[in-house]
């Protein structure tokens, strides 16, 4: 009997149907009663086929009465009535099909192949499997929750589709003993996941591969070798707080809980945090954030609402010297920034600038974000910048006096930044050293900024860039010469590490054309 | 309820007769599930059809109506019988079909392994039936009309070869006898809740 020309390592889909010794169910081409029915025989029966290989079938008619004709016989498939040209009577009782470059079976439980008397009458029946072999799956990624169970993924294959149910299992053993173990929980994360939820050792490697299988072939992964505390990952971290920093309108604080269930165990953790205006699809990103569990986001736009998220990584469990995987983001937090002039509890107010109150007088509060904005550009320092600007703030609400002596002035003017600088607040004459910031003062808790963290680089880029756009009324012009030079060699970062208790040793800022006159 | 609270020999003539109120509520119970499965069935045949490929969801498409082992079609004689006589063909008819559910969601968690929908259905749909037919078997038992003697019931030599048969037959032949099952099982519950519909109080007598 021709057959179809099967794949290379193509499967017989199913064993050839026994006798039926109980007949109470037959296959096809049971007689009806009085109808004088035939029954016919399809072969090869289920064959398994590349795609792009041809099938060569017979239908092979016996009936009552004998003598069955394959006169008027005719193929469908998949309900499609094939050409008449492709059939040909091979004798009275059989007729041949000879079908070229097949397709890819359209349902994975096989295409239908069905031979029909004269009157349309189906008389038997075949399923075509035409398909690939699978290819080699790739791109595993595997991580553990907290160290108790391991999830992985892959990718299927350069191709993908095989047009035939393709079995795929996740197999995984220690490295340098054990039996191989299939993994049996499937689709955790996906349709190409599959998930091992306990009995897993630590501080061993295993390997781990994936093997794919289908009616034409298999194929095996490469071997991925990890260790469980290296692919370590938590939850987000609980309880992400943010609020307002006094009346501080461009400032929000963050503040969180590290993942409860890694805290037993000895790990840095590594935080990073997004943030979003309300009506905003694009994040900004603080990287970096180490270890603490608070932060404050500065550089806001005022009255606005943002939506913040956290996210951690088990960095280092059990000395392991590589990152863990990061958590998810915590779900949104939103908290609002003070409107311009609103006043906190706590906050400065926003007195007119002569005699007294605080510096947080327009012009003098842009031109202030000016500088900023282009010391962290330069300077690369930009959590020094943010605290130096803290510790400014708090230094010029103790130093009205000196601030009553400044008048507006053109022309070069020492401003000592920060605390311990040795240098007097801004808008003294020339060469005229104003009141100075003592050393080692301790600030106020309200103006310390523990636990503040570099400005994401949209952050960054919106403050520099208000400060370029320069607002209403802001001065534009060359930058004064110690600027420049600044600009062209910046002074390395010095550490802030407990700073409070020790001086800032920094250059003298000397800039020309800033208004400081509170 | 192991007196006869009523007669299904003439339901007209006892019509008086109230019959118990929780014998009632059984049976408009049962009638309801009968009624919601038979919506279940149509759906699962549209589900089955779809995942064999055509021809099977062509209109005019018409496979042979195969024998099933132990079950048979509503005979065209069956609305002439008597109540209890169709309530009983009904409850063994009921009976038989789980493991032939079974088989057929055995046979397509091969063919259709990616079909999950189809596979919990079959599974469903085997439960159900086995719901429906013990509660009937209540309803005849607290009507008196339960079968007496040895009843009819599908020899298990015959159900196993059915089983049997649809894992080793040619897959066209096992869509086929899925077919067939899920017109069975179609068929079955829709003429259960028709025969209930006839108990029911204030239903067509």
């Amino acid at each position: 009997m021709p057959a179809g020309r099967p794949g290379p390592a193509a499967q017989s889909a199913r064993r050839p149907p026994p006798l039926l010794p109980l007949l109470l169910l037959c296959v096809l081409g049971a007689p009806r009663a009085g109808s004088g029915a035939h029954t016919a025989v399809i072969s090869p029966q289920d064959p398994t086929l590349l795609i792009g290989s041809s099938l060569q079938a017979t239908c092979s008619v016996h009936g009552d009465p004998p003598g069955a004709t394959a006169e008027g016989l005719y193929w469908t498939l998949n309900g499609r009535r094939l050409a008449p040209e492709l059939s040909r009577v091979l004798n009275a009782s059989t007729l041949a099909l000879a079908l070229a470059n097949l397709n890819g079976s359209r349902q994975q439980s096989g295409d239908n192949l069905v031979c029909h008397a004269r009157d349309g009458s189906i008389l038997a029946g075949s399923c075509l499997y035409v398909g690939l072999p699978p290819e080699k799956p790739f791109n595993i990624s595997c991580w553990s929750k907290n160290m108790k169970d391991l999830t992985c993924r892959w990718t299927p294959g350069a191709h993908g589709e095989t047009f035939l149910h393709t079995n795929y299992s996740l197999k995984y053993k220690l490295r340098w003993y054990g039996q191989d173990n299939t993994c049996e929980e499937y689709h955790t994360v996906g349709p190409h996941s599959c998930h091992v939820p306990k009995d897993l050792a630590l501080f061993t490697p295993y390997e781990i591969w994936v093997e794919a299988t289908n009616r034409l072939g298999s194929a095996r992964s490469d071997v991925l070798t990890l260790d469980i505390l290296d692919v370590v990952t938590t939850d987000p971290p609980p309880d992400v707080h943010v609020s307002r920093v006094g009346g501080l309108e461009d400032q929000l604080s963050v503040r969180w809980v590290s993942p409860p269930a890694l805290k037993d165990f000895l790990f840095q953790a590594k935080y990073q945090i997004r943030y979003r205006v309300e009506d905003s699809v694009d994040w900004k990103v603080v990287d970096d954030v180490s270890n603490q569990t608070s932060c404050r986001l500065a550089g806001l736009k005022p009255g606005t609402v943002y939506f913040v998220q956290v996210r951690c990584n088990p960095f280092g469990i059990y000395g392991s010297k590589k990152a863990g995987i990061w958590s998810e983001w915590s779900h949104p937090t939103a908290a609002s920034t003070p409107r311009s002039g609103e006043a906190g509890p706590g906050s400065p107010r926003a007195t007119p600038s002569r005699g007294g109150g605080e510096p947080s007088s327009g012009p003098v509060r842009r031109e202030l974000k000016q500088f900023l904005g282009w010391l962290k550009k330069h300077a690369y320092c930009s959590n020094l910048s943010f605290r130096l600007y803290d510790q400014w703030r708090a230094w010029m609400q103790k130093s009205h006096k000196t601030r009553n002596q400044v008048g507006r002035r053109r022309g070069p003017a020492q401003v000592g930044v920060g605390e311990g600088t040795g240098r007097g607040a801004g808008g003294k004459q020339a060469g005229e050293a104003g009141p100075q910031p003592p050393r080692h003062r301790r600030l106020p808790s309200k103006h310390r900024t523990r636990g503040s963290c570099p400005r994401a680089d949209g952050a960054r880029r919106e403050v520099s860039g208000a400060g370029r756009a320069g607002g209403r009324g802001a001065r534009r012009g060359p930058l004064p010469p110690l600027a420049a030079g600044l600009a062209r060699n910046p002074p390395p970062c010095p550490s802030l590490r407990a700073a409070d208790a020790q001086p800032l040793r920094l250059p003298v800022v000397v800039f020309s054309g800033v208004s400081l006159a509170w | 309820m192991s007196r006869r609270e009523g007669s299904l020999e003439d339901p007209q003539a006892d019509s008086s007769v109230s019959l118990l109120p929780h014998l009632e509520a059984k049976i408009r119970q049962t009638h309801s599930l009968a009624h919601l499965l038979t919506k279940y069935a149509e759906q699962l045949l549209q589900e089955y059809v779809q995942h064999q490929g055509d021809p099977f969801g062509l209109p005019g498409f018409s496979p042979p109506r195969l024998p099933v082992a132990g079950l048979s079609a509503p005979a065209p004689s069956h609305a002439g019988l008597p109540l209890p006589e169709r309530l009983r063909l009904d409850a063994a008819a009921l009976a038989a079909l789980p493991p032939l559910l079974d088989a057929v969601r055995r046979r397509q968690a091969e063919l259709n392994p990616r079909a999950p929908r189809l596979l919990r259905h079959l599974e469903d749909a085997a439960r159900q039936v086995r719901a429906l037919g013990a509660a009937l078997e209540t309803v005849l038992a607290a009507l008196g009309a339960a079968a007496h003697g040895p009843r009819p019931e599908p020899p298990a030599t015959a159900t196993a070869a059915t089983a049997a048969t649809a894992t080793a037959a040619g897959v066209f032949p096992a869509k086929v006898l899925g077919l067939r099952v899920c017109g069975l099982y179609r068929e079955w519950v829709s003429r259960t809740e028709g025969d209930l519909s006839q108990l029911v109080p204030g239903g067509p007598a």
